[in-house]
């Protein structure tokens, strides 16, 4: 690790903590940590806190998950939810609140979207294995292709709804984490933790396939094994942070290129990196969401995107993106 | 010819059948590379060469026939342990690596637990490209490219290189260059080559050449032995007029 690494890393954390410390305390009411009444606790321990937690879970699953999908499909436009994921988890969760189904209670909707990625990647990963090989192209096509498909039938479905149901659907589909609830924090975070864990162990090997698979070979890495398992390592961490609070844009696309033009490509630093700024984002996104229009809420993936993408753009003119 | 494992050989392909889609491409191959030998591989466009390098790597399994490295099977190896013993450089390298020069070279010591031999700087130096360290790759020429890569095999500490076509896009200097880098390595590291090319006026800088057409072994031995007029009409299907040099190179003339 040379010394702008490690500079910009110290910087992503201590930069990471202040957000999450901000999170807790500021908002449309402020709590002062050092004379905090009943009420404050309550609003601290019941609605603040796990609402920064599920903030920061899917910022950091997106963030990670769009490193390690940008390498090894070398792709610098890839974001988690090119692969269709969020588009079956988004379906199946619309389903869920459409037709008001609560079959496994609280764990509901968040389980269908769980389970509506998950399939989808499955499907995904069945059609990108061609020929003892798991490829680069096909993956995103097929991701794109199922993505379409699923969109339509999301469309469909609603157009054809006229329940109560639509309001909070499309809420969901855009990123609405007032939905976070305590007792899905541990599975989210198991899940995104252990796919971010896979992702790390493979960080060689992420690099090394950067180089193309014969390079990656010649070093000692099987592509198709290595590919598999940041896949699955991808696919856990989407599907968990969709799952929790929808489909929020910009982070999993930008945060890794954001990271990558501080401290640089390799993915050993850049994946928990881009784990920690996208957790940070998300968690100042949402800040700012609940307070700007407050007592309105404006969904957290409007205002990473509408935050985020200029300050990209403004890398963009500076330096130079694709390293060609 | 006995096909008894020889300790001399570091790489033998034995009977290698392999084919694309049903047709066969290659066909009943053997060919042995021995230890400390600078080879290469000439054939026409289309006669195998990249295929047979990738058969070679281990890249592709053939359908028939054994690759041996060092007497074993080269797909019995776990991957740390193959790249410990053979590396291999495409013909094209990808020219947008976000990576460095230190960044790349570094990656040859993903093999190993503990780190290898030499250092990153001490195989960037054997290349010529210290002062090229901190640059990104896509700032580098072609030429410096195809070396920093080389760095990344010398650290990753290889006893046989397999380079596919290496000299493709060099000028002529950059091209010989990079021979007289291989040839020094090859005198003080022992490291054995074999390399894919085209360019039939360089072949006399090799200690042994391959020749194959269609998939098949045509011809195999010293350049200047091997190199007739007869064969290069054989193979390529022109005819050159070929004139041994005083000095132990060659010329042709069309």
């Amino acid at each position: 690790m040379n010394r702008r690494t490690v500079k910009s890393s110290f910087l992503i954390v201590v930069a990471s903590l202040l957000i999450v410390g901000g999170a807790l305390f500021l908002g449309p009411h402020f709590i002062n940590p050092f004379g905090m009444g009943d009420v404050d606790r309550n609003v601290l321990l019941g609605i603040r806190l796990p609402r920064v937690l599920v903030a920061l879970i899917m910022g950091a699953g997106l963030g990670a998950s769009g490193a390690v999908l940008q390498g090894f499909l070398r792709n610098p436009l890839a974001d988690p939810y090119i692969l269709g994921l969020s588009g079956g988890a988004a379906l199946m969760a619309s389903g869920g609140i459409l037709f008001g189904s609560r079959l496994f209670g609280p764990f509901s909707i968040p389980l269908y979207a769980f389970v509506g990625s998950l399939l989808t990647g499955l499907l995904v990963g069945f059609m990108a294995y061609w020929r003892r090989g798991f490829w680069p192209e096909r993956l995103l096509l097929a991701g794109v292709g199922l993505g379409f498909l699923f969109t339509a039938l999301l469309m469909l479905m609603m157009s054809l709804s006229t329940n109560e149901g639509l309001r909070r659907a499309i809420h969901w589909i855009f990123g609405d984490l007032s939905i976070s609830d305590w007792p899905l924090i541990p599975y989210g975070g198991a899940i995104v933790a252990g796919g971010g864990l896979i992702g790390l162990w493979r960080a060689r090997a992420l690099n090394a396939l950067m180089l193309g698979d014969e390079i990656a070979h010649s070093l000692g890495f099987s592509p198709f094994r290595e590919r598999l398992l940041l896949f699955i390592s991808v696919g856990l961490m989407t599907s968990a942070s969709v799952s929790l609070g929808g489909t929020v844009g910009f982070v999993g696309l930008l945060i890794p290129h954001i990271v990558r033009f501080l401290t640089g490509p390799d993915a050993r630093s850049l994946i928990p990196l881009s784990a920690f700024s996208g957790a940070a984002m998300l968690c100042l996104a949402d800040l700012i969401g609940r307070t700007v229009l407050s007592p309105m809420e404006v969904p957290a993936g409007i205002v990473t995107a509408i935050l985020g993408a200029p300050y990209f753009l403004y890398l963009l003119r500076r330096q130079d993106v694709l390293g060609g | 010819m006995s096909w008894e494992v020889d300790a001399l050989n570091i790489l033998q392909l034995r009977d290698v059948c392999f084919s694309y889609d049903g047709s066969p491409f290659v066909e009943g191959l053997n060919l042995c590379i021995g230890e400390g030998l600078f080879c290469g591989l000439i054939g026409p466009n289309g006669s195998g060469k990249s295929t047979i390098m990738k058969i070679t790597s281990g890249i592709l399994t053939p359908d028939s026939g054994d690759v041996l490295l060092w007497g074993k099977d080269i797909h019995s190896y776990s991957g740390s342990d193959r790249a410990k013993l053979i590396s291999y450089l495409p013909q094209l390298l990808d020219l947008k690596l976000p990576f460095t020069v230190r960044e790349l070279v570094s990656m040859g010591a993903y093999p190993y637990k503990i780190p290898p031999e030499i250092t990153v700087a001490e195989a960037v130096e054997m290349v010529g490209l210290q002062n090229e360290i901190e640059s990104p790759i896509s700032e580098l020429s072609g030429g410096e490219r195809r070396r920093a890569f080389i760095a990344m095999t010398l650290l990753q500490g290889a006893g046989l290189i397999l380079l596919d076509e290496p000299l493709a896009n060099l000028d002529i200097r950059f091209q010989i260059e990079l021979i007289r880098l291989l040839k020094d390595l090859r005198e003080k590291k022992g490291i054995s080559v074999l390399m894919a090319l085209h360019d039939i006026n360089l072949i006399y800088h090799f200690d042994y050449l391959f020749v194959v057409k269609e998939g098949r072994l045509v011809c195999e031995g010293d350049p200047l032995e091997i190199i007739t007029e007869g064969l290069l009409s054989d193979v390529y299907g022109v005819e050159l007029k070929v004139y041994p040099q005083e000095d132990g190179t060659m010329l042709f003339r069309v």
